[in-house]
């Protein structure tokens, strides 16, 4: 995807002068919309007073998510955006790895929700002391995710079925096998709403602030997964393999690389760190499972990944990113009546523009074209030296 | 009249947006009712003075006059507008269509208003068949016609638009020597009616034969405009190449050892039906290079899948070292050290927005000293791939530039490179040196020899005769699937008896043939 | 108990046009060369678009066309960022899904202050169902097929104009040729570009009469994820039938006939989300079967028997 763009002539003085004015354009443009769906819902009787509401709705959504009214910053507001983080950086994770080899498995969503409910039936159901119980229901989860993971991968390598059709058939069955599960057996029937039974009490994970932000060791592991992640592809033969698979899969089926092992382990990778992000979120930061709807984790774990490149170092800052954004949005929401989906619109636009091969491509031809020129007079003033 | 300018190229340069600079300041120019030769090697810039004039790219400078106007070539629409027709190399058909639905396509008859009139894209189709005496047949699918007739329906395809240039782009590339003289009569016949043909090709013996004046092109500029008659061979190679184009590799004869390759009666029928290798059977030994000639399209393609792996025959066998290795996948098949520099090197043969490192690696990824536990071994194989750059001079920044940001022949290199490098039994090199610069063409061919004399076997698929003749120690050439004849010694083979068997008009015995196999 | 009545079959008609309409939109759309996911938000826009148009005009007809015309422009949007700007066809559209789940919502929200549904519509506003005489009167066969939304019958005359379009038509044959050699049709002057955003602005517009099905005759007006994946089963349904409309047509009513089986199963107090998973279950086996048997195919023609013909 974003890959494509490195085919250039350009220096690299040029090449990353153009990456950073191309997402700072693509930024300004999702803002220049949320701007104006923010001012068409303002409430106002005229212009200026639509205008001044909307500025305040545009304040609480950039500003407010860290600093308090008066300006200050925030400990507990910027706590809070880090532990929002948590579960996209691990759904941003899994997409990366699953995207960086062109497989469009679109099953963190339906994978996180599958990850926190087996967990979380480990901590109500299984009695294991200590802190143990935490390592072993997170395993669970995430192995699980992993199995299902199985399905669109294996029936791609070996059929050629569409892993995206079929991942996203697996995000309904999931949900709706969850909720029957959670309708039938499980289901703490003394609340009026649905869910499960309490986790015990050591299934809880420790806290690493205790200011109630819920900022569990949870974010701690996703950085340790970020590094991992990093190192596993690009330093080790099966992240290589699964790079070079998104770049040009004949190659590596004719370089001898086993190309279907690639697609399934990418996958199941992909689906072993979504429920992974699932368990971890569930016992940092829930006491019971009550998920009935998809938690949207998923897609805005492909946000970050299309933020990202597809590269694990970059999936902290554009997790941190959608996490500001989407407080931003809620607090918009509760503070100045702007509907908190806006930050679907916001994520949509950025992700296009930052996907978008041609975006900018006119101002990147002129690079080249410089850095072309500027490399021949090099060359001949090279020759002319040499001549002499 | 007669000296009026139907075409005006000035100063014609091109930046492609990967920064190459394709064409530097080319003037070009085309009078009326003429056949003007474009020559040049592959990459010397044909292809996109061409497209440019065809809309299909837009210079980065210089200007374009089409009758003494000057113009604005935005699109094929434009060009077909000015007259201007194109017959590209790789045809521009649609296969699952009609012959008469590819001649009317973007210009079709309708009828009741909304629907296509079919009948009359057919009488379209035969009229034209007819006037220009191109035959074809109007309701085949193009995907189940021979090439030569694909061919006609591209010139067709431009009459009818109303070209009065016609473009073609190295329209012999895939013909017969008879389709190449019928296609020649064709041309006549249309420069006759006072059609302009403008005729790419690097092919000297055709040029002299049919066209009046010509340009050569090299490394993107223009080395100058000529009348054909008042040029000789010599100094037309002399303008393409700036030396003689008969690159000749100092080799001693091979001192042939044991069987490597051992293919027998291999058979494959393709999807559509038709039997592209019909019982071949070869050897190759240690130590020797054998060379498979021929007009591409006659089994050389699919004879090389089965040997990789990437297709399956519907029988024979394919022992290398003794070992079946059909229904091998190409992991196992290189566990077997056999290389392959594939014919599409940019389909196969790299990851494009990878660095030249992830490039030579891609084979040996698991080898115990590139890797430290579970971690790539960074440090060494910085080490390997730096010593491979070296060793086979690619021209770079350093291996960790983009692989997709060389030319042609240094891609070619680091293929080449990887594919040497990791203690070969068997080579399989097709079409090694196909669209790069001399210069790598010759460090290449240089390479396969050496190893060739090191012990190892090479098996070399060339389109490229001067290239097969040189290097290949003995060779077989195929013609319709068949293995059409073998010669021992490539030493006293001439142009002439090669082009008889290529064609298929001539035919060795099977005995002649048999002894390939060495037994 | 008898599951094979006469409502039964009636029901897999009802459940399979809007899975239909964006099967067609998908074929159309393959056979063009574009993998259009954005279906799935497409049919989301505008459901919620038709059921206020009609609310707001009173007009089922013009609730129905500001469907068409939401689709169109989306389409269209998706083809710039696709085409223009070069943006991977799946990830656009996915956005055009997340602006189709998160973006109806906040449009709910902002237009008529409700939360998640807009129970607008009327049995006046709803899209009105035809009874064909003579047909009607035939026993069994006239209650499947009689009485159903003028969109029913559209979806499956459509069927028929889709072929006409792709097969009998020039713009049929700009789209086939753009599909399957767009170097081709281009040098021929035939503007790919155009052809492109024709071929995702008809999948567009018929994605809209499939939402505005939804919203306007299967539910009385709009709720939150009530296309619920049948966007993505329409793809699945085009790989099913082979990419051509007939065979796709039929994929769409396997589908029906899975969601109508499941319906009549919860009927009989099975929990709904036991059943309610089953077209998306069906989904995945149909693509199962239908790729071994391409497999099984293709081992035919290598097979040595293949030799002697």
């Amino acid at each position: 995807m974003n890959k494509k763009n490195d085919v250039s002539g350009m220096s690299r003085k040029n090449s990353i002068k153009f990456s950073v004015i191309r997402a700072l354009a693509a930024l300004a443009i999702a803002l220049a919309v949320a701007f104006i769906l923010i001012f068409v819902s303002a409430e106002g009787a005229n212009f200026s007073e639509k205008m001044s509401a909307s500025l305040k709705a545009l304040r609480e959504m950039l500003v407010s998510p860290l600093f308090r009214k008066n300006g200050t910053f925030s400990v507990k507001s910027f706590t809070d955006v880090l532990a929002q983080m948590i579960p996209i950086m691990f759904t941003g994770l899994a997409t990366c790895i699953m995207f960086s080899a062109n497989q469009f498995n679109l099953g963190a969503e339906g994978g996180i929700m599958l990850g926190a409910f087996v967990t979380a039936l480990v901590a109500v159901y299984w009695h294991i002391p200590g802190p143990m119980l935490i390592v072993v229901a997170i395993v669970m989860g995430a192995l699980a995710t992993g199995l299902m993971m199985l399905i669109p991968a294996v029936l791609k390598a070996k059929l050629g079925v569409s892993e995206m059709v079929n991942s996203l058939m697996l995000n309904y069955v999931i949900m709706y096998m969850i909720n029957y599960l959670m309708n039938t057996y499980l289901a703490d029937t003394s609340k009026g709403v649905t869910q499960t039974q309490p986790f015990q009490a050591n299934a809880i994970m420790p806290q690493l602030v205790s200011n109630g932000s819920r900022l569990s060791w949870g974010f701690v592991i996703a950085i340790i997964m970020v590094i991992l992640c990093w190192f596993f592809m690009y330093r080790t033969r099966w992240g290589y393999g699964i790079r070079m698979t998104g770049i040009n899969q004949p190659f590596v089926m004719y370089s001898g690389m086993n190309v279907a092992m690639i697609i399934i382990l990418c996958q199941v990778l992909g689906g072993i760190l979504a429920g992974m992000g699932g368990g971890i979120e569930m016992l940092g930061r829930y006491s019971v499972y009550n998920w009935i709807q998809q938690p949207q984790y998923g897609w805005t774990g492909i946000t970050v990944a299309i933020l990202a490149g597809n590269n694990p170092i970059y999936v902290p800052l554009a997790a941190f990113f959608m996490a500001y954004l989407t407080k931003g949005c809620t607090l918009m929401s509760t503070n100045a009546n702007v509907p908190s989906q806006l930050i679907s619109i916001i994520q949509a636009v950025i992700f296009l523009f930052f996907a978008a091969h041609q975006f900018l491509a006119g101002y990147r031809q002129k690079l080249v074209v410089k850095s072309a020129q500027e490399e021949l007079a090099q060359k001949e003033a090279a020759e002319r030296s040499g001549e002499k | 009249m007669g000296e009026e300018f139907v075409i005006q190229m000035k100063g014609i340069t091109k930046v492609y947006p990967n920064g190459t600079v394709a064409n530097q300041d080319v003037n070009f120019d085309v009078k009326k009712g003429e056949i003007h030769a474009l020559m040049g090697e592959n990459g010397a810039g044909k292809s996109t003075l061409m497209k440019m004039l065809f809309g299909l790219e837009q210079p980065t400078s210089g200007e374009i006059l089409v009758n003494g106007e000057p113009v604005n070539l935005s699109s094929p629409t434009v060009a077909i507008s000015h007259g201007i027709g194109m017959v590209h190399q790789h045809f521009m058909l649609v296969p699952s269509l009609t012959v008469a639905e590819n001649m009317v396509l973007g210009m079709v008859p309708k009828k009741s208003g909304m629907l296509i009139d079919y009948k009359k894209a057919v009488a379209l189709t035969e009229e034209y068949s007819k006037k220009f005496n191109l035959p074809v047949e109007a309701n085949a699918r193009v995907a189940d016609i021979p090439v030569g007739m694909k061919q006609k329906v591209e010139i067709l395809k431009a009459l009818v638009r109303g070209a009065k240039i016609l473009i073609l782009d190295e329209p012999t590339a895939v013909l017969t020597t008879q389709e190449t003289a019928e296609l020649f009569v064709e041309l006549e016949n249309l420069k006759k009616q006072g059609y302009t043909m403008i005729f790419i090709s690097h092919k000297l013996n055709e040029i002299m034969e049919i066209t009046d004046r010509m340009t050569i092109l090299r490394g993107g500029r223009s080395m100058g405009i000529y009348n054909t008659k008042d040029v000789t061979p010599e100094e037309i190679s002399r303008l393409m190449v700036g030396r003689d184009v008969v690159l000749k590799v100092e080799k001693e004869p091979a001192q042939p050892g044991e069987e490597v390759l051992r293919v027998r009666d291999l058979e494959y029928i393709n999807e559509w039906g038709k039997k592209m290798l019909d019982k071949v059977s070869l050897s190759v030994r240690k130590g020797e290079i054998l060379g498979i000639a021929g007009v591409e399209g006659n089994g050389q393609k699919e004879l090389v899948d089965m040997l990789f792996g990437f297709n399956t025959p519907n029988a024979g066998s394919v022992k290398v070292s003794g070992e079946e290795i059909l229904g091998l996948n190409q992991r196992e098949i290189r566990e077997r050290h056999i290389s392959l520099v594939p014919e599409d090197r940019m389909l196969y043969g790299i990851a494009a927005t990878a660095s030249i490192e992830e490039n030579l690696i891609s084979d040996r990824t698991a080898n115990k000293e590139l890797n430290k536990g579970i971690l790539f071994n960074m440090s060494e194989i910085h080490k390997m791939s730096d010593q491979l750059v070296k060793d086979y001079t690619v021209l770079c920044k350093s291996a960790g530039q983009t692989i997709g940001s060389l030319s042609g022949g240094n891609i070619q290199k680091v293929v080449v490179a990887r594919e040497f490098s990791n203690d070969p039994v068997l080579i399989i090199a097709d079409q090694p040196t196909r669209g790069i610069d001399v210069g790598a063409t010759e460090f290449i061919r240089k390479k396969l020899v050496e190893l060739s004399r090191s012990g190892i076997a090479v098996l070399l698929v060339s389109a490229d005769l001067n290239e097969v003749m040189e290097l290949s120690d003995s060779l077989i050439i195929m013609c319709g699937g068949r293995i059409a004849a073998y010669f021992e010694d490539t030493r006293d083979l001439s142009d002439e008896l090669m082009g008889k068997y290529m064609l298929g008009i001539e035919q060795q015995t099977p005995e002649e043939i048999r002894r390939v196999c060495h037994e | 108990m008898n599951i094979f009545t006469a409502d039964f079959f009636f029901s897999i008609i009802r459940i399979a046009t809007p899975i239909l309409f964006a099967t067609l939109a998908a074929v159309i759309g393959e056979k063009g060369g574009v993998s259009n996911i954005g279906l799935e938000g497409i049919m989301m826009m505008s459901a919620l678009f038709g059921s206020l148009g009609a609310y707001w005009t009173k007009s089922w007809l013009i609730g129905l066309l500001l469907a068409m015309a939401v689709g169109l422009l989306e389409s269209l949007v998706m083809g710039f960022f696709a085409f223009n700007l070069k943006t991977n066809i799946i990830l656009t559209g996915t956005a055009i899904n997340m602006i189709g789940s998160g973006g109806c919502l906040f449009l709910v929200k902002v237009i008529t202050g409700q939360a998640s549904t807009t129970a607008l519509i009327t049995k006046s506003l709803q899209i009105p169902s035809i009874s064909i005489p003579l047909i009607r009167d035939i026993p069994y066969i006239g209650k499947i097929i009689s009485g159903h939304s003028v969109l029913t019958y559209i979806a499956f005359l459509l069927v028929w104009l889709t072929i006409v379009l792709l097969y009998k038509t020039p713009l049929g044959l700009n789209i086939r040729s753009v599909g399957e050699n767009p170097n081709a049709a281009s040098s021929v002057g035939v503007s790919v570009l155009k052809i492109q955003y024709i071929t995702i602005g008809i999948g567009g517009i018929l994605a809209g009469m499939g939402g505005a099905f939804m919203s306007m005759y299967y539910a009385m007006g709009w709720s939150q994820d009530m296309v619920a994946g049948r966007g993505f089963i329409a793809l699945a349904a085009q790989s099913m039938g082979g990419g051509e409309p007939v065979g796709s047509m039929l994929a769409a009513l396997i589908f029906g006939f899975a969601s109508a089986l499941g319906i009549k199963i919860s009927a009989t107090g099975v929990d709904s989300n036991l059943v309610a998973p089953i077209p998306y279950i069906v989904t995945i086996i149909a693509l199962v079967i239908f790729a071994l048997n391409e497999k099984r195919k293709e081992k035919q023609r290598h097979s040595s028997a293949a030799l002697q013909k």
